[in-house]
């Protein structure tokens, strides 16, 4: 995949400014930055969410910015994304929701039915036990906890037969024993699946863990671009600001640090299990 | 001197709203006596020698009914199907129209990714003008064309309720969550997939409140338009009723039957849609 | 919290995990099931309503005509050939409405009646025959003689769709706007024009001649076109008594109408909203009265506005008041269970504050309860003005007067489409403007004044 020169403006303000990158081989890439500073924007790009202002991205030679309609629906299944708010439909069982990641090939009329073949179900049972939710499948996805839903979101994305994953801040909402298990089913995506994944992170010990390549974005710009082992706190500087506090705990979500505490539920749950 | 000022300014606030709300009070008093005043005026019956009659109509129908004893339920049971078509016509109109309204309302929602977006603005439009045309009007218009029958009532009744829960559905579907669409976009879904399973569970409790509650006001119009000629209980009405003296007993049948399946349906509705608001239905 | 529960019930759903598909597959049957039950309801409501026999049977001819002759009038061209043998032209035919002079498409010569139809179309009577032509259809004859109407068509051709001739009538109509007809008696050329005729002012009254503009210099002029009245008041009052168009008459039904709505309505909402206190249960302790007033309001709605009026109208006759006590009737039942409901969701803490200051009873009321009851109050006022101009027309319709009942006789006289269609122009423009007013005032009470 190669991203050349890619350009978001809303009104007069450039949330992305000329990004361009290549990504050859399977890789886990950490995005990271101050919030502002379009690493959302970008991916929402990537998978056509957003439209782009300019730019391109050629994946196996053609611009996938160009695709529309039916070309353009297949592409967004063909990258799967993953959202900080799971974005599942609460009112549904846990297995449609994952079904629901084949809707694109599935025909409209049997979809509208609500019609799933026997294998279809079966794979998406497979996707679910491979995250360890495979029990949950038949409960309605709002009474889930929120890690239990973004694994849902994850079995959704597999589901899809992806080329690609991106998520979207996936353990933004989640508490710290929750956010491992995330990062590190997105990291078996990587290592089992052979994907890319490509994912926006707020916590610099996250994406050093788990990520082969970081990319830091400052207002909208990359300004780093390699492997975790040269973010050095030069670096980091110049992507959250000089004026940033640099404490990394600040940016840390290993358990037990401040995060956990600022979210009380999260940490009734760790006391609990 | 500013608080002096301001206590002073607060009371004479409170003086102004007072006398805004004795006068409001006053003129809508005064409303209603001149307009009923002249509203008995135009009547071509006065109001006091009306009060005395009140009674005298439902107590003829009442007795005549009590004299045909137990032929008093044969005539219910005979004009049992009159009754059906009613609820026949309000029941085809509801769904026929609930299925417009459905689709008018998810073309007519802002918030679900139209394209192109004049569609949304048009298909309001058109809603209006179906919610502004009266039943009657478009009854009477198809009678003309199509004969007596009871099909030109439930298109008429379909028409407005089209127009009507075509609003109110697109109210909920615009307070609909976008996570889950954003969700299934990202999958690839095509827009009807996406109303299916994005906006569709999520909205389908409320639209089936508000089905029941139109359900119950359609059973109502079709009964009043079977007495312009649209057929069922109405137009049983208006033959006995048309009968004068003689027919109280059928006529006092007729409105046991209207009145029961009236109250049953309405009874029927709001226990449903307490359940329905209550979030026990599924999807 | 839910951590250790979820394990342990995962080692009972592990067995039960293969029963996975028969839930989606049931749940996909059951979307099914539901749909085709609504459409085998349809198809049995399609044929208890005989709606085959109906389409067979419908007249779509006649939605064009009375398309047609709602945005269009048309001119007669009268011969008799019994008594008076004159010819008479005439808008719509009316009497009150003849030509003193034919305008300039119609020509009479001696006993020769020449009619230009445009378009290529010409009719000419002469004596008792006449001869219609068309521009790609011979010239056509048609003779009164002793054994009755005699058409003879140009040679060689046969009968165009558009004629009916047999013994007792001919009756062509080659395009919807001109139609002509001949029985024994007499000769009738109907030639339509857009636009509604004479609707400001009557055939014969002299303002007819005069454009808008200056109707509006005359109307303040002070040269008297009578000598006895000013001239605006002569302009308003033959426009107010144009008797094809009734401008008076339509004007008061619609007022009674409109009368009918928002007294029946004000009523409703005054007398709904004590009776919804002793009906909610953190203002009337007593459950007796509670369940009595709840019945009451579950009455008044069951018995329904169609026999509430039913009933008014033998009571008291047509008018505007049988209208509104029909729907105040109702409405009340309606209201009060509403309001009732909106009673039993005020907020405590306000009532209890009022009644801590030591307020009596009014004041409590006034200061604790009115106050957030009031929006909900004049809000549902307004949305059920808005369906009882509905209503209204309907009631009206059933015999309790205003602009109901006189749509319900103009169409049944089907004569003037044109007089139904303005009708229901200005009830659809009354049920449009209520909607509006209503909705702005309800938008702006529920975002704050």
């Amino acid at each position: 995949m190669i991203v050349n020169e890619l350009s978001k403006h809303f009104g007069t303000v450039t949330a992305v400014d000329a990004v361009s990158f290549r990504i050859e081989a399977p890789q886990m890439v950490g995005v990271i930055g101050p919030s502002g500073a379009g690493k959302s924007t970008m991916l929402r790009m990537i998978n056509r969410l957003t439209e782009a202002s300019q730019g391109s991205i050629r994946v196996n030679g053609r611009d996938i910015l160009h695709l529309k309609g039916k070309e353009k629906r297949r592409w967004q299944r063909d990258c799967a994304m993953i959202f900080q708010q799971f974005n599942l439909v609460p009112r549904l069982d846990v297995v449609t929701n994952v079904l629901l990641g084949r809707l694109n090939g599935h025909s409209t009329l049997k979809s509208l039915f609500s019609i799933f073949g026997k294998s279809l179900v079966e794979e998406a049972l497979a996707a679910l036990d491979r995250l360890g939710i495979a029990d949950q499948a038949l409960q309605r996805a709002e009474t889930l906890s929120g890690g239990q839903q973004q694994r849902v979101a994850i079995a959704r994305a597999l589901m899809q037969k992806p080329k690609m994953v991106l998520a979207d801040e996936p353990i933004a909402s989640l508490d710290p024993l929750s956010a491992e298990k995330v990062m590190t089913s997105l990291r078996e995506i990587r290592t089992r699946d052979k994907l890319t994944v490509i994912c926006n992170l707020h916590t610099l010990d996250t994406a050093r863990t788990y990520c082969d390549r970081i990319i830091g974005m400052h207002k909208g710009r990359i300004v780093f671009d390699a492997a975790p082992a040269k973010l050095t706190p030069d670096v980091v500087r110049d992507i959250y600001g000089a004026d940033h506090a640099l404490d990394e705990s600040v940016t840390s979500t290993s358990i037990g640090e401040r995060s956990a505490g600022a979210d009380p539920v999260a940490s009734d749950v760790k006391m609990a299990s | 001197m500013t608080a002096d000022t301001i206590q002073l300014e607060i009371i004479a606030m409170e003086k102004r709203r007072k006398l805004y709300s004795t006068i409001g009070i006053l003129l809508m008093i005064a409303v209603l006596a001149s307009g009923y005043g002249l509203a008995s005026s135009m009547n071509s019956g006065s109001f006091l020698n009306g009060l005395e009659k009140f009674f005298d109509y439902p107590g003829e129908i009442v007795r005549e009914a009590w004299e045909a004893g137990s032929g008093f339920f044969a005539l219910v049971l005979q004009f049992l199907p009159a009754l059906i078509e009613t609820l026949n016509i309000a029941g085809a109109a509801t769904l026929v129209g609930g299925a417009a309204a459905v689709v008018l309302a998810f073309l007519g929602s802002s918030n679900l990714g139209v394209k192109p977006p004049v569609i949304i603005s048009v298909v309001r439009r058109i809603m209006d003008s179906m919610r502004a045309f009266p039943e009657l009007i478009i009854a009477l218009f198809l009678i003309f064309i199509l004969g007596s029958s009871p099909v030109p009532a439930m298109i008429a009744v379909a028409f407005h309720t089209a127009g009507a829960l075509g609003k109110l559905f697109s109210e909920v579907n615009e307070n609909a969550d976008a996570a889950p669409i954003e969700g299934l976009e990202s999958c690839g879904a095509n827009w009807l997939q996406r109303m299916r399973y994005g906006v569709l569970p999520q909205v389908l409790p409320n639209f089936l409140s508000y089905f029941m509650l139109r359900f119950e006001i359609n059973v109502r119009a079709s009964a009043i338009l079977g007495f312009v000629g649209a057929g069922g209980i109405g137009t049983e009405l208006r033959r006995t009723i048309g009968w004068g003296r003689g027919a109280g007993d059928e006529t006092a049948a007729l409105f046991f039957l209207l009145i029961l399946s009236i109250f049953a349906i309405d009874q029927l509705s709001s226990f449903m849609r307490q359940r329905l608001v209550s979030g026990k239905a599924g999807s | 919290m839910s951590g250790s529960a979820m394990t342990i019930g995962s080692r009972e759903h592990s067995a039960a995990g293969l029963g996975v598909y028969p839930v989606v597959r049931r749940n996909s049957l059951l979307i099914i099931a539901a749909t085709l039950a609504v459409a085998a309801y349809l198809a049995y409501v399609f044929v208890a309503f005989d709606v085959a026999g109906l389409i067979a049977k419908a007249q779509p001819m006649r939605a064009t005509l009375l398309a047609t002759d709602a945005v269009a009038h048309k001119v007669h061209v009268t011969k008799f050939f019994r008594g008076d043998t004159q010819t008479v032209v005439a808008v719509e035919g009316e009497r009150t409405a003849t030509y003193a002079t034919p305008p300039d498409w119609v020509r009479i010569a001696d006993n020769t009646t020449a009619v230009d139809l445009g378009g290529g179309y010409r009719v000419e009577i002469k004596d008792r025959q006449l001869v219609m032509e068309t521009p790609d259809f011979g010239p056509i004859r048609a003779t009164v003689t002793g054994r009755g109407v005699v058409t003879q068509l140009p040679e060689g051709q046969s009968a165009p769709e558009w004629l009916r001739a047999t013994a007792a009538k001919f009756d062509a109509r080659p395009t919807i706007g001109r139609r002509v007809q001949m029985s024994r008696t007499r000769v009738e050329v109907h030639r339509y024009f857009g636009g509604w005729e004479n609707f400001f002012f009557p055939f014969r009254s002299e303002l007819t001649a005069y454009s808008p503009m200056e109707i509006l210099r005359l109307a303040f002029s002070p040269e008297r076109l009578q000598a006895d009245t000013p001239n605006w008041k002569l302009i308003g009052h033959t426009f107010w008594t144009n008797p094809d168009w009734q401008h008076g008459h339509v004007f008061i039904a619609l007022l009674e109408t409109f009368l009918m709505a928002i007294l029946g309505t004000a009523t409703a909402g005054l007398v709904g909203l004590p009776l919804a206190v002793l009906a909610a249960s953190n203002f009337t302790p007593s459950q007796i009265l509670r369940l009595a007033v709840r019945r009451l309001f579950d009455l008044l709605r069951g018995i329904d506005m169609l026999i509430w009026s039913l009933i008014f109208i033998r009571s008291f006759g047509l008018g505007p008041l049988t209208g509104a006590l029909a729907i105040a009737f109702t409405d009340t039942g309606s209201l009060g269970k509403l309001f009732s409901e909106a009673l039993e969701g005020v907020n405590k803490q306000q009532m209890e504050g009022v009644r801590a200051t030591g307020a009596n009873r009014w004041q409590f009321y006034r200061f604790g309860v009115i106050p957030q009851i009031i929006p909900v109050f004049i809000s549902q006022c307004l949305y059920y003005l808005e369906s009882n101009v509905r209503s209204a027309t309907i009631i009206g319709a059933l015999g309790a007067g205003g602009i109901g009942l006189m749509l319900v006789e103009t169409m049944n006289t089907q004569r003037d489409w044109e007089n139904t269609l303005y009708l229901i122009v200005l009830t659809i423009g009354l049920v449009m403007v209520m909607d509006t007013l209503s909705g702005k005032l309800r938008r702006r009470l529920i975002q704050g004044r």
